[in-house]
């Protein structure tokens, strides 16, 4: 991402992704496998952490420090809620405070190191959720069933307006049912092999049973994560100590995240030592920072910045020319240019981390000769069109500005519009914007934008008629099949529909990049949404060496 | 809020308003202040540089040259490349030409609309001065970069926006100094003279008053073009621009500020332009006002 | 008005409120009847989560539907009575949300001015005494050169120079977390501070300069030297009380510009102000703050005039005699 500061961060969870090979069965097997806990290193449930004993090696974690994080894009708008966001600087805060059931781990794969110890899926319409016992909220009260589904019930509650809410639409939410004090059933309303990835989704926080978004009491922001609200001003600043009873290891006394409007005074607060990271460092800076003792975390993700072509809208609704506006992007010019070549080349096509992302499509290359040849034959020659885009996320801005120049090559005039109220007036109502998403697994990501039933389906699609109109069904069939092999055949013929003639053009998924100063221990690359490898899980497995 | 009745007519940073004297005649004296000359000589420099930079520049503003913030050797440029890899030196040739058009512009309009609004005002003598300074008070009430900053965000950063707020803000300081300069010319016996002969009144303010004020109104646009320049750049600096990966020199400091400890030039370049530009019509209209000045004490010798 | 002339000072002063009164109440239609135009609050509030049924909650919450007069009045009323409204954005009152940017804002330009005004008097002033000599010569350049300097410039420069790359003297931004006092940090405040006051002092001291100038070479002056009184006291006591008055209106007009200017500043230091908070709330659509922030820059205006308006008039002897 480029140079300029993030100015506003929209919604864009919940996140999810499809199993991969490595997890399969472990959920959706014959009669339901159990997932069982303490798969991985820092599986729980074990006595809050020892910490005497911790001083050995170098590199083993010590306890105490005031962690400061500095985060663009927030503003008064900030808010705190344990299963919504609004700003960027709030996902840093929820994850201060609130936890899941589930956990991705860096490699964006599914884990049982979350709340609950297992994901049992009893059939393909049932689900039973059965949580690790001796976990306790700040306020010392034990998490138990009926505060999972009061969790659940209040995402799927449509008028709370929570971001969750549409990610539960297979959930048959009113007749979730306690089995015992922690076990619970969630029954089905149609089939749905995504919900493990739903759950893991940072907005799927679990809350105690009556929780309310924070409203100027910072006491009643009580979660089962490691470090409690003290303070918090939407707008500048949240401070938040660690919680003793925490049922796993974290190591600050305190987590402060402090707002900030530009890039350039949080560089310099982190090479002044104001601040001891940030997030979404200008890839552009990612060489010139080091040199100043500040080092940057450099994380491949899914996230994608499309440019939007309207199927149903004119000069796009030829596929012709939807396919010649693909062809006239240089993909790798606009990755060097805009990500300063931090990322990877995407083809058109989204979830890159799914298991059933369709590799053998060819590479789409610049070609401007075809371009002007399609255009040609479509009656489109020297089109002229404004491409609407906004300071949404970083590079959004600059992707337009620099396609706009790319399409000079092939006589296409574009005018980039850049309005600040694009989100409020005009959003999925233009024939060509820019948009922005983060990492998701494929069918999570149909079912956020590329339905009719979407919320946010910039591109109108599927068809109506002809190739791709099938699209809706295929989506239906793959949620409800159980076999992943016989699940990426159906995604792999929904990707060839959007490869041939869909509306996105995908020119590459950026990295997330963030700064650390060198005394921050713990941070490694990962695949998720979140910054700073969810912001250092939690701000749980980092600490000050 | 002052001005209509008692204080001396002053306006912000301008000096003491100087009496009439014919326009021309005060240029060609000014000129002979060195002051003037290097002030005129800076202006003309990067008035040059912005209008016929485009034809002098090795590349094109949008060719992509190297990766972002290249130094001039490693990308093979003068000055290295930007924040989006394009070549610095190309993008300051064509980065001049927008913003100093849009600050011309929104000046002119400005300076034109305040010396009606002052002239009318200062010959009305009565109820309409009153109403007229009383909602140039209340325009200035709002600062000019905030007011411009609430357009911009409301209405989208568009030329014509950027330009109606730098205007409207622009009229009713100037129109304060014509109003000023022009009060006791009007008290002069020939306006009176005139108004017997039963000359118009439009005729009176463009031929009788306007010739009188404009060693005044000269210092005062010079000076209003300044900071119509620093408005625009300021506005360009908090992202606030048309076309925001333009070739323009508001936006290339915004864009460009965060290499500026080791690649400065994307950077340092604009500033320098800004600063000698705005310098170079600072000490024009310093010249212009001292000259005035002086030409009044050597009146008062007589 | 001129219906109301006369009443010596105090007649003066009562004009002068009056007449910022009514400014301020038109100040006020204007504000709100421009803010009318930034669209549905609840739809920009939402951003791209507007589905029709948050959208619809919203704006029930909000409000929205009783008529813009009176809205108005209301609103109007609300203002006279201390009471700013409820911020959009973030669903606590204006007055808290504005309480601390206010303090932060006025601690700078308080700051400003206190360092400015007299350091830019004394450089005009002994300018304007060593007329067209050294010291006359290089300081009106130098004002010249720092005046010709955008402020965020400045800013940058003073970044680079004394916190980050060349000396590492002083804190890069200042923050001030909520809850303290932007004095509790006099090293954080350092730069923003020598920001404004190099942006405000070539204006008063040029014009500091003219001022004495046109004094010095003034009749009375020339009386007092002609009366054989000592060069300090005519300085002291006739020349500098004359040529300050109408400085009083350059001051009061640079500090209204801090007040609404300072936001390129805020921004650089990332200083929780006022400026900061106007592009906060106009970018989030939050009509009370933009409202709030407008009126108060506004006030601002018309108070510091008033001061400097009746300052002159009570300062300068020949213009008191007029009254």
């Amino acid at each position: 991402m480029t140079g300029s500061g993030e100015k506003r961060w929209h919604v864009t969870e919940p996140e999810g992704g499809l199993w991969t090979p490595s997890r399969r069965g472990l959920v959706m097997g014959a009669g339901g496998v159990v997932m069982t806990a303490g798969l991985t290193a820092c599986g729980g449930g074990s006595a809050p952490a020892p910490s005497g004993g911790d001083t050995g090696a170098a590199g083993s974690p010590k306890k105490g420090g005031n962690f400061r994080l500095g985060v663009t894009g927030g503003g008064s708008k900030d808010m705190m809620d344990g299963q919504n966001i609004v700003t960027k600087p709030d996902q840093a805060r929820l994850v201060t405070a609130f936890e899941t059931l589930l956990e991705f781990d860096d490699n964006y794969q599914l884990q049982t190191t979350g709340l609950a110890e297992s994901v049992e899926a009893d059939n393909p319409k049932q689900y039973t959720i059965k949580l690790r016992d001796g976990i306790t909220f700040q306020n010392g009260k034990p998490l138990t069933a009926d505060d999972v589904i009061y969790s659940l019930q209040r995402i799927g509650t449509q008028k709370n307006g929570l971001t969750g809410f549409a990610a539960t639409a297979t959930m048959d939410i009113k007749n979730l049912k306690k089995l015992d004090n922690l076990t619970v059933r969630l029954p089905l309303l149609s089939p749905d092999s995504t919900i493990p990835q739903t759950l893991a989704s940072y907005t799927f926080g679990m809350v105690p049973k009556g929780y309310e978004a924070f409203k100027g009491d910072p006491s009643t922001q009580i979660g089962t994560g490691a470090y409690k609200l003290k303070s918090f001003t939407p707008g500048q600043q949240s401070v938040s100590e660690r919680y003793d009873g925490y049922w796993r290891d974290a190591y600050f006394d305190q987590v402060t995240i402090t707002d900030f409007s530009d890039s350039t005074a949080q560089i310099n607060a982190l090479k002044g030592g104001q601040i001891d990271a940030m997030t979404d460092l200008p890839a552009n800076q990612v060489n010139a920072v080091k040199s100043s003792g500040v080092e940057a975390l450099i994380s491949q993700t899914g996230g994608w910045i499309p440019i939007c072509m309207a199927i149903d809208m004119p000069p796009f609704d030829d596929p012709k020319v939807r396919q010649a506006m693909r062809l006239i992007i240089d993909r790798q010019q606009i990755l060097d240019q805009i990500g300063s070549g931090h990322g990877q080349i995407a083809n058109d096509l989204y979830s890159p981390f799914d298991a059933g992302y369709d590799k053998d499509l060819p590479q789409r290359e610049q070609d401007i000769e075809q371009a002007k040849s399609l255009l040609k034959s479509a009656g489109k020659e020297g089109l002229t069109v404004d491409l609407h885009t906004t300071n949404g996320a970083s590079g959004m801005v600059e992707l337009a500005s620099v396609f706009a120049s790319q399409a000079k090559q092939a006589g296409v005039n574009i005018t980039v519009k850049n309005d600040p109220n694009y989100y409020g007036d005009a959003y999925l109502k233009l024939a060509f914007s820019v948009d922005f998403w983060g990492t998701r697994g494929y069918l999570n990501q149909v079912q956020q934008g590329s339905l009719p039933s979407s919320p946010y389906n910039e591109t109108h699609w599927p068809p109506k008629s002809g190739e791709g109109s099938n699209f809706g069904d295929l989506y239906k069939q793959a949620l409800a099949e159980t076999d992943d092999a016989k699940r990426a055949d159906i995604q792999h013929e929904m990707q060839k529909a959007e490869y041939d003639i869909g509306g996105y053009i995908i020119p590459y998924f950026n990295s997330l990049i963030d700064g650390h100063s060198s005394k921050v221990a713990g941070l490694k690359p990962s695949k998720g949404t979140l910054n700073l490898a969810g912001f250092g899980h939690g701000f749980r497995t980092i600490w000050f060496a | 809020m002052s001005q209509t009745e008692t204080a001396p007519a002053l306006a912000e940073g301008v000096d003491t308003p100087t009496p009439a004297v014919g326009s021309s005649t005060l240029l060609v004296r000014s000129l002979r202040l060195w002051r003037t000359r290097i002030g005129a000589l800076l202006t003309l420099i990067l008035v040059f540089v912005a209008f016929v930079g485009p034809l002098l520049a090795p590349h094109a503003s949008d060719e992509f040259i190297a990766k972002p913030f290249s130094s001039g050797s490693a990308s093979g440029t003068v000055f290295g490349t930007d924040y989006l890899g394009y070549d610095v030196l190309s993008r300051f040739l064509y980065g001049g030409r927008g913003i100093l058009l849009t600050a011309l512009v929104s000046t002119v309009i400005g300076v034109v609309l305040g010396v009606v609004i002052g002239l009318v005002a200062a010959y009305a003598r009565n109820a309409l001065d009153d109403v007229l300074m009383r909602l140039m008070d209340v325009i200035m009430a709002f600062p000019q970069i905030m007011l411009a900053l609430v357009a911009v965000s409301l209405v989208g950063a568009k030329n014509s926006v950027i330009i109606f707020a730098i205007a409207l803000t622009t009229a009713p300081r100037v129109a304060r100094v014509a109003r000023g300069a022009a009060q006791p010319v009007v008290e002069r016996d020939f306006i009176g003279a005139t108004e017997a002969m039963g000359m118009s009144r439009a005729r009176i303010l463009s031929g009788e008053l306007l010739p009188n004020i404009l060693g005044p109104m000269m210092v005062e646009a010079t000076l209003r073009l300044t900071y119509s320049i620093a408005v625009i750049a300021a506005l360009a600096f908090l992202g606030l621009a048309a076309n925001p990966d333009a070739a323009n020199w508001g936006i290339m400091i915004q864009k460009n500020q965060v290499a500026l400890a080791y690649e400065p030039w994307g950077a340092l370049l604009p500033i320098l332009a800004i600063a000698l530009l705005t310098m170079g019509t600072g000490l024009i209209g310093d010249g212009i006002a001292r000259t005035a000045a002086g030409i009044d004490r050597e009146r008062g010798e007589e | 008005m001129k219906f109301l002339r006369g009443g010596g000072i105090a007649g003066f002063i009562t004009r002068r409120v009056l007449l910022g009164l009514l400014v301020m109440f038109l100040v006020s239609v204007i504000v709100f009847v421009s803010t009318q135009l930034l669209g549905d609050p609840a739809r920009a509030i939402l951003g791209r989560d507007a589905t029709p049924d948050r959208l619809a909650a919203l704006q029930k919450q909000l409000n929205l539907d009783s008529s813009k007069v009176g809205q108005y009045f209301h609103w109007l009323g609300g203002i006279l009575h201390g009471d700013l409204g409820t911020s959009l954005a973030s669903s606590q009152p204006v007055t808290q949300v504005l309480g601390a940017r206010i303090a932060n804002s006025a601690v700078l330009v308080v700051l400003a001015a206190i360092f400015s005004v007299p350091v830019s008097i004394a450089i005009g002033s002994y300018a304007a005494l060593r007329r067209e000599k050294l010291f006359d010569t290089l300081s009106s350049n130098l004002m010249l050169v720092l005046a010709a300097l955008p402020e965020f410039v400045v800013a940058v420069l003073l970044v680079i120079l004394l916190s980050t790359n060349v000396l590492h003297l002083l804190p890069a931004i200042s923050p001030v977390p909520p809850g303290t006092h932007a004095w509790d940090y006099p090293d954080e405040l350092v730069m923003p501070v020598a920001t404004l006051v190099i942006a405000v002092a070539p204006y008063v001291s040029r014009i500091m300069r003219a001022s004495m100038i046109e004094v010095l070479e003034s009749d009375y002056v020339e009386m007092a030297r002609l009366k054989g009184l000592p060069e300090r006291t005519v300085l002291i006591r006739h020349a500098l009380p004359n040529a300050i008055g109408p400085v009083f209106q350059v001051i009061a007009i640079n500090l209204a510009y801090l007040a609404g200017g300072v936001v390129v500043i805020e921004s650089v230091f990332n200083y929780p102000g006022i400026g900061l908070g106007l592009v906060d709330a106009v970018t989030n659509h939050d009509i009370p703050v933009v409202q709030a922030l407008a009126m108060l820059i506004a006030a601002v205006y018309v108070v510091l005039n008033l001061l400097a308006d009746v300052a002159t008039i009570l300062v300068t002897p020949r213009l008191r005699t007029r009254l």
